[in-house]
């Protein structure tokens, strides 16, 4: 059901980059909140216990080389996920920064 | 005034084992340190009891509870310091483990150690621990760094929130550690909270200290009202840790049908809301608990549709949903108890910048190859200075002992020889390279550096089957692969766990360093010393390889928390370099010298040559001189032995080692030292974390390895020496 929302807000969003990414796609320095965490239930529960739960902001900070793991701060403290996870974690611009755009 | 005693006796066990109840003196008050990783519990830990628990920066130093004691106003303190965790659930062993020991009668108070620079992530591991429903003190660590940061914390708000004690500490520097014992004190004795803040009138302590005379007879009057746990009036938080309408009115209703099974519940020691929580959850463990009962089996059922429902509703799991309400709460928490003194954006600090390039995807690795070459010049260097030096000074007085006796007597070779030749082959050989190289890899862990080498090669890491927290451990192999090894525990799964150990047991530790070092350095130049690591490496990368495609399962992802870059603490990095320099002299030596002798006595008896004799195949095979057989095999129990005493030997013999051997035979000889197996200590730590038969496995197998290869380059070597 959310997959189907998310492809309906994607497919209006004609201005620009679309609005839902996952976190890989992201831009540095980008205030950004997620949506939805879509790993297995292990990475999912290592998540939420680190605060990674959907309407939680986060920075995307850098990314190691060649499709390495990046690093995001959440929460005041950084946090260096794999980059299988981050592709999974769904996230959109914070309104925060949309506003400027 | 305050009367405080160390006592240096240490207990550890094993998780598994039953913990070891503290001294049955009536007057002792058990302590557990609780909190996420590196918030600084060791620090705490080692301050109150003067033990000395690795301490870093870097997430998951201590991976084994330990335990310490102290005298302390006159009550015995059992103090336990337990492996940081992210939450109670059971995503890890240690969270299981953990939550269960905290409910046990074992410990009276927890002493929740929080890092004040990271609130929010780490309330969330507190409001776990309340849900327990145990007697909890409040540990505000690291308020300096809090400080520089110009935000600070209101204490008494907290207090007012949590209906605990609050204590700020600087546990670094001892501030506030022994607060947090007078706090427990008050908590074993009153049965119910009394805030540090908001108490009035004399506390107990203070009626302690001013009565230091009598204080034999407070103490005893106290230890008569000293209660258990049980008997700890939890205060009523159930505002602070309501839910959402839709999940509390669903715990409610668990509640209320577990509290009809009392009796039956009470023996695993969770208070009913928190097996409510879980059973909602579907925690594995509690769900066993109901599992186990033929009369609470409906109650899984009831739960499942409970979850169900709510996941339905919310689009989320369950531990998100959970998880999401829980930091909701923290974050009005945080609105209303942290306070920033300027508005002003933080600038870039230094180690915002010091990250931007050890992090980069170009100098990061530059960085990154610069501080493991370095190390080793650094050591280089200053080894084969001192080194060369002390061995001057012990040729210079050999002369003269011989001069004047002879160098023939019994005597002369066994003490002289033997025992002050061992001490100076011990030190100049070992010691010279050792305390130099730990100093760098504790500035190393302490700084914070290790997450950053975890983060530029998880990707590399990843061929070998395991993900970048493996670095970890495999960085502090360099320095001793037998804590190395049992560090492996904070790799997430059985498979992780496996991999990482056999990698971290082939990487060069200290021991090894000095055998490298002081024969392929010392007469073969760095390039050489360059192409052993080099082979290391490539044998590293094939067993990971091997391993990866030959294990079961996947790989899983990297998620570790980088804490920011610090100031290493010098005296925390000279205290744990003189620590582990210490086991070098006190384990190592005495066994150098008594091996020494041994093989004084072997020499002079002939019976070195039947053993040699025995392992000549082998000998022969990597084109070794008979006589270093029986040094292999010494190189097991630890392996800077090889060396040492090849060179005691030589010394008896009246050679150097380059008469002994040929460069290529000193280039094979440190080769095979440096593959061929794990030491002893290790291949338990190994079977410990993993088990005998695999243990054994990679033991054979490195043997192996070391074998061929070590013959290949010996006769490669031979024949392109042949050409030339
Ligand atoms: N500035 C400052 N640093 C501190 C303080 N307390 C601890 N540290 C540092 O925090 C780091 C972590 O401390 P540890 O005691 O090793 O942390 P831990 O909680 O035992 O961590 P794990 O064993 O990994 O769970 C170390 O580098 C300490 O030097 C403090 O009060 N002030
Ligand atoms: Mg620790």
């Amino acid at each position: 059901m959310i997959e189907s929302i998310l492809k309906n807000i994607q497919g209006k969003d004609q201005r620009g980059s679309s609005l839902i990414k996952c976190l890989t796609e992201c831009e540095k320095d980008e205030i950004i909140s997620v949506i939805k965490v879509d790993t297995g239930k292990k990475a999912k529960q290592r998540l939420s216990n680190l605060g990674i739960v959907p309407g939680a902001k986060l920075v995307k900070c850098r990314s190691a080389p060649l499709k390495g793991p990046l690093e995001v701060k959440i929460k005041g403290s950084s946090l260096v996920l794999g980059r299988g996870i981050a592709s999974k974690i769904f996230v959109k611009c914070s309104e925060e920064q949309c506003q400027y755009i | 005034m305050r009367q405080r005693h160390r006592k240096g006796y240490v207990q550890k066990h094993n998780l598994e084992d039953k913990p070891l109840k503290g001294s049955s003196q009536a007057n002792t008050i058990n302590i557990a340190l609780a909190g996420n990783p590196n918030v600084g519990k060791s620090v705490i830990f080692n301050q109150l009891t003067g033990l000395s628990q690795t301490i870093g920066n870097w997430p998951g130093k201590t991976v084994e509870r330990k335990e310490g004691q102290l005298e302390f106003l006159g009550f015995h303190f059992n103090i336990v310091d337990l492996p940081g965790i992210y939450s109670l659930s059971t995503y890890s062993l240690e969270e299981i483990v953990s939550r269960e020991y905290i409910v046990s009668e074992e410990v009276d108070v927890i002493i929740n150690v929080i890092d004040a620079t990271n609130l929010e992530r780490n309330l969330f591991f507190t409001f776990q621990l309340l849900e327990l429903e145990v007697p909890v003190i409040l540990a505000i660590n690291q308020c300096d760094i809090l400080d520089k940061r110009n935000r600070s914390i209101d204490f008494k708000r907290m207090e007012e929130i949590f209906k605990l004690p609050v204590i700020p500490c600087v546990a670094i520097h001892g501030k506030g550690v022994h607060q947090l014992l007078e706090e427990a004190i008050e908590l074993s004795v009153y049965h119910h909270p009394h805030q540090h803040y908001l108490k009035k009138g004399k506390r107990m302590h203070e009626h302690l200290s001013h009565a230091h005379r009598t204080q034999e007879l407070y103490t005893k009057e106290w230890t008569m009202h000293l209660r258990p746990k049980k008997s700890f009036q939890f205060p009523d938080l159930s505002s602070l840790l309501k839910f959402g309408k839709e999940v509390e009115g669903k715990i409610e209703y668990l509640i209320s049908e577990i509290s009809q099974f009392e009796s039956y519940f009470s023996q695993f020691n969770y208070p009913g809301r928190f097996l409510a929580i879980k059973l909602l959850e579907d925690d594995n463990v509690v769900n066993s608990f109901f599992k186990k009962n033929e009369s609470t089996r409906y109650l899984l059922n009831i739960a499942e549709d409970f979850r169900k429902e709510l996941e339905e509703f919310h689009g989320e799991d369950i531990h998100t949903i959970i998880s999401s309400e829980i930091y909701n709460k923290i974050h009005k928490i945080i609105r209303l108890v942290l306070i920033s003194e300027k508005k002003e954006e933080r600038k870039k600090s230094l180690s915002d910048k010091l990250d931007q390039i050890t992090t980069h995807p170009f100098w990061g690795y530059v960085i990154l190859i610069l501080i493991l070459v370095g190390t080793y010049f650094f050591t280089f260097e200053i080894g084969n200075l001192l080194g060369g030096y002390l061995e001057e000074v012990y040729g210079m007085w050999s002369v003269e002992i011989y001069g004047m006796y002879g160098a023939d007597p019994l005597w002369v070779k066994l003490l002289w020889d033997g025992v002050v030749g061992g001490v100076f082959g011990a030190i100049g050989g070992v010691l010279v390279y050792v305390i130099p190289f730990f100093l760098i890899m504790e500035i190393l862990q302490d700084s914070g550096y290790l997450p950053r080498a975890a983060f530029l090669l998880d990707k590399f890491m990843h061929f070998l089957g395991v993900h970048g927290k493996t670095i970890i451990p495999m960085i502090l192999g360099f320095g001793c692969n037998v804590p190395a090894c049992a560090g492996c525990r904070i790799m997430e799964t059985r498979r992780e766990k496996k991999i990482s150990v056999a990698l971290t047991s082939l990487i060069p530790c200290s021991a090894v360093l000095t055998v490298v070092m002081g024969l392929v350095g010392r007469f073969l130049g760095p390039i050489y010393v360059g192409l052993l690591f080099l082979i290391n490496f490539v044998v590293i990368i094939i067993f990971g390889k091997v391993l990866n495609k030959t294990m079961p399962g996947k790989c899983t992802e990297l998620i570790m928390e980088m804490h920011e870059y610090r100031a290493p603490n010098t005296k925390v990095i000279l205290k744990q370099t003189w620590n582990r320099s210490k086991e070098f002299i006190f384990k190592a030596m005495p066994i150098i010298i008594i091996l020494g002798i041994v093989l004084e006595l072997l020499l002079m008896f002939n019976l070195l040559e039947p053993i040699n004799l025995f392992l000549s195949p082998i000998t022969f095979i990597l084109g070794l001189p008979l006589i270093c057989g029986i040094f292999l095999i010494y190189g097991i129990i630890r392996k800077e032995l090889t060396l040492v005493l090849l060179q005691d030997l030589a010394q008896s013999l009246g050679m150097t080692l380059p008469m002994l051997l040929t460069p290529l035979q000193m280039f094979v000889f440190s080769l095979v030292t440096m593959l061929y197996i794990p030491c002893f200590a290790t291949i338990i730590i190994i079977a410990r974390e993993t088990n005998w038969k695999y243990a054994i496995k990679i033991a054979l197998l490195e043997v192996g390895v070391a074998i061929v290869i070590g013959a290949l380059v010996y006769w490669g070597g031979t024949f392109l020496l042949s050409l030339l």
